[in-house]
């Protein structure tokens, strides 16, 4: 299926592409649209755009609305999910160490990728990175 | 030099005051400065401008109302709103010197609040850099 969200991918819409290719959807066609476009496209799913469901809610960003829309019940990705928090919310107390390193990388992923898809599919080798330290408990 | 502002004007529902208290609390943890009781400041960033969006997003889920602006002051008062941001990072930063300069000073504690105050420290305060060599060389005398 379609799927779309805003240009300029950071942390947070690196993370829920990867997470839409890995666990929800592999075939995924992503669409990357401007900052406030309207309408957006009726056939595709959006996603990290302000007031959609599976967005940022609560104070939780847009890969935690995944987890919980596709009941994704696997305890590394809550962890990915708490860091992309800190990483792309303002939070009271930080917990993730890896989350300004994370949130950094990302943006300079897409400073160096010629448009959101190659960032997208570059970021993914992060992910998959991070999801594999911290399966195997790599932080301690 | 004209630097640009985001500003912030909201309002959101008195009751229930969770979602009020949070989004007021984001805002003092961004460093904003409150404008004449009315409009939230900060420089306009990449990273201020993301957040930003995402409170006034989370103001419109609290059932208010919340505007976004680019701003640019018209009559050359920008120094004293710099002075404002670089004022609200120095004291911390004070406090910091002051904290390292006593015998058995917590140097986890410190260095986190010393992540905490460099967040808001949007004009790259001088006072911040001699805090981040104190902290370098109390943990063992790295070069900074």
């Amino acid at each position: 299926m379609k799927w779309v969200t805003w240009r300029d991918v950071r942390v947070d819409r690196i993370g829920c592409a990867w997470l839409i290719r890995r666990f929800v959807d592999p075939e995924a066609e992503l669409l990357f649209v401007p900052v406030g476009q309207k309408p957006l496209p009726e056939d595709a799913e959006p996603f990290d755009i302000p007031g959609v469901r599976l967005s940022h809610h609560g104070g939780h960003a847009s890969f935690q609305a995944f987890l919980a829309a596709y009941r994704l019940d696997d305890p590394t990705l809550a962890r990915i999910a708490r860091i992309v928090d800190e990483a792309d919310t303002v939070q009271e107390a930080a917990l993730e160490p890896a989350a300004a390193g994370l949130d950094l990388i990302c943006r300079g992923i897409r400073r160096t990728s010629a448009d959101d898809h190659e960032a997208v599919a570059r970021g993914a080798l992060v992910y998959d990175a991070l999801y594999a330290a911290l399966k195997e408990g790599d932080d301690g | 030099m004209s630097r640009d502002w985001l500003l912030l004007l909201y309002s959101i529902p008195r009751e229930p005051t969770a979602p009020r208290v949070a989004v007021w609390r984001k805002l003092k943890r961004l460093g904003a400065l409150l404008l004449a009781d009315a409009a939230w400041v900060l420089p306009a960033r990449e990273a201020t401008r993301e957040q930003l969006r995402w409170l006034a997003a989370e103001v419109g889920e609290a059932g208010g109302d919340a505007l976004v602006w680019e701003a640019r002051l018209a009559l050359g008062q920008e120094e004293a709103l710099v002075e404002q941001f670089a004022a609200q990072v120095e004291r911390p930063y004070r406090e910091i010197l002051a904290e390292l300069g006593r015998a058995g000073a917590d140097l986890g504690a410190l260095s986190r609040r010393y992540q905490q105050v460099v967040a808001q420290d949007y004009f790259g305060s001088e006072l911040g850099q001699r805090v981040r060599a104190a902290l370098a060389s109390a943990r063992g005398g790295a070069v900074e």
